[in-house]
């Protein structure tokens, strides 16, 4: 039937065409008003107890040193500054880091989720990545989901003595990777397929984000190895007083 | 820098009571999502544009640009929905692909389009909020809302520094830029890695050079700083309450 190919072949370019015109934001944020309002609550009560938990260790480092509150705002608008600008890329669209997986090397996966929350807030008022509504779900994946992951892997590899630049890539690739897998699973979940269920979806939602997603989390993992370097060479006492573990191997 | 801030200041509807505009924007978004039609997600994409535009005097151009910005997402993830791959043809439209069909069912294109218009007037409700209220007075309606003060005083700081950072980040990015530092892929993620490094260090430095000049101004935990009042008047307290219930009627009840 060439008249039905002929349409399904402008349906295509059309989407193609589209994809020229919109400023694609490549990080995986849900975007606003589009997750059904029972979903955005469940995500948002599960994020809960590790907000709290993040809430708790943050008032401690507070009451602590007080000098502690100006750091971890530093390191909140650092995280925010570095998703915010387009980093090179091979297809030219501007691609963002998320800064989950250093965000989690550097700061440790409880600071990062209420760190993660805030960052999340600023992104969707002043950039309009994500939303309020879908803010708890937004949070769970890039917040609490990658963060720990990264942070995981990069302690599995310390463990296992695999080489340390190897580890920090795979913790960033992987972190980000399980961000975009939970993703799909949430969109997933709330539109699941009328051919196959949550499953079939969670596969299509994979499928159709995989073109942009996957080469991003390796840049992601490529450009967190070259920071660490960076901060390893010449931000050693300053690493030390966050307690990163790497910033005493690398004195001589 | 950040666009939307910057048109936030110009807004005509700056001066007005921010309370009064989040609470708007709040429940018209609760009743965009919850909209079982497409009328009231309509009434208020259109509400909040002649609002946005008219009232707040942003540019139309500028607006429609920024609502293209979750147009991809928006894009990838309803084809997602719409498209299914399966043996058996549904009945909106089906693809013959060798044994199987790319194929979806009547149901569930309307549904597609429902999800569309409702994400879409959903960003113009955050849309309204944050092209015409300021960052500050969003935080002063949180501190409202008997948010932790800690948590309040951290985005505070966070906002303020995100300014400070993203100016000294461009600031070495346009240098790289200049040195063709962004020639080849490998050296512009070099570039960007080196970038990264060393707003890190001065991002550290500038926070301890904050705490001693907050501490020898007699910081003692809380920063406190006096919010300009506007208050609310009665007659736009009425109108937003009259179009929230319209808004709802037109959700739930057509």
């Amino acid at each position: 039937m060439p008249k039905k190919e002929k349409i399904l072949l402008r349906a295509s370019i059309a989407f193609a065409a589209l994809f020229a015109i919109a400023p694609v934001s490549n990080a995986m944020h849900i975007m606003e008003g589009y997750l059904p309002a029972g979903y955005c609550v469940a995500w948002g009560v599960i994020c809960l107890p590790f907000l709290i938990a993040g809430f708790i260790s943050l008032r401690n480092k507070v009451n602590e040193n007080r000098r502690n509150l100006t750091l971890i705002a530093m390191s909140g608008a650092f995280i925010f500054v570095i998703s915010s600008l387009k980093i090179p890329s091979v297809t030219g669209s501007c691609s963002h880091m998320t800064g989950t997986g250093l965000g989690a090397i550097l700061f440790g996966p409880s600071a990062v989720s209420i760190l993660g929350i805030i960052v999340l807030i600023f992104q969707a008022v002043l950039l309009a990545h994500g939303g309020l509504t879908t803010l708890g779900a937004n949070t769970f994946s890039m917040a609490v989901a990658g963060p720990l992951v990264a942070f995981g892997v990069y302690r599995l590899c310390g463990k296992l003595k695999m080489n340390r630049r190897f580890g920090i890539f795979l913790a960033a690739f992987l972190g980000d990777l399980f961000t975009y897998c939970v993703t799909s699973i949430q969109l997933a979940l709330a539109y699941p397929s009328e051919s196959g269920g949550v499953l079939a979806s969670t596969v299509k939602f994979l499928g159709v984000f995989a073109p942009t997603q996957l080469p991003l989390a390796v840049i992601e993992g490529i450009l967190t190895v070259v920071i660490v370097i960076g901060l390893e060479t010449y931000a050693v006492p300053e690493l030390r007083s966050l307690g990163f573990p790497g910033g005493k191997k690398e004195v001589k | 820098m950040i666009v939307i801030d910057k048109l936030c200041y110009q807004s005509g509807l700056r001066y007005v009571n921010a309370t009064e505009k989040f609470v708007y924007a709040m429940f018209s978004l609760l009743l965009c999502v919850l909209s079982r039609s497409v009328w009231a997600p309509l009434l208020v994409f259109t509400a909040n544009g002649i609002l946005t535009v008219k009232k707040g005097g942003i540019p139309l151009f500028r607006y429609i640009k920024l609502l293209l910005i979750p147009a991809g997402f928006l894009l990838v993830g309803t084809a997602a929905i719409l498209v299914n791959i399966s043996k058996t043809p549904l009945d909106a439209f089906a693809f013959p692909v060798g044994t199987w069909y790319i194929t979806g069912s009547r149901a569930s294109v309307l549904w597609g389009g429902l999800l569309c218009v409702r994400a879409l007037a959903a960003v113009t409700c955050l849309y309204f909020l944050s092209l015409n209220t300021t960052m500050t007075d969003i935080l002063g309606v949180l501190a409202k809302l008997h948010l932790p003060p800690l948590v309040i005083e951290l985005m505070m700081l966070v906002y303020r520094f995100i300014f400070v950072l993203l100016e000294t980040a461009s600031a070495i990015m346009v240098s790289q830029e200049s040195r063709l530092g962004n020639r080849t892929f490998g050296s512009g993620i070099r570039a960007f890695g080196g970038m990264t490094a060393s707003l890190f260090i001065l991002a550290l430095r500038k926070s301890g050079a904050l705490y001693d000049a907050m501490e020898s101004r007699c910081y003692d935990g809380r920063i406190r700083v006096l919010p300009q009042e506007n208050p609310a008047k009665t007659e736009e307290m009425i109108m937003i309450g009259a179009f929230e219930i319209v808004l709802a009627a037109l959700a739930f009840l057509v």
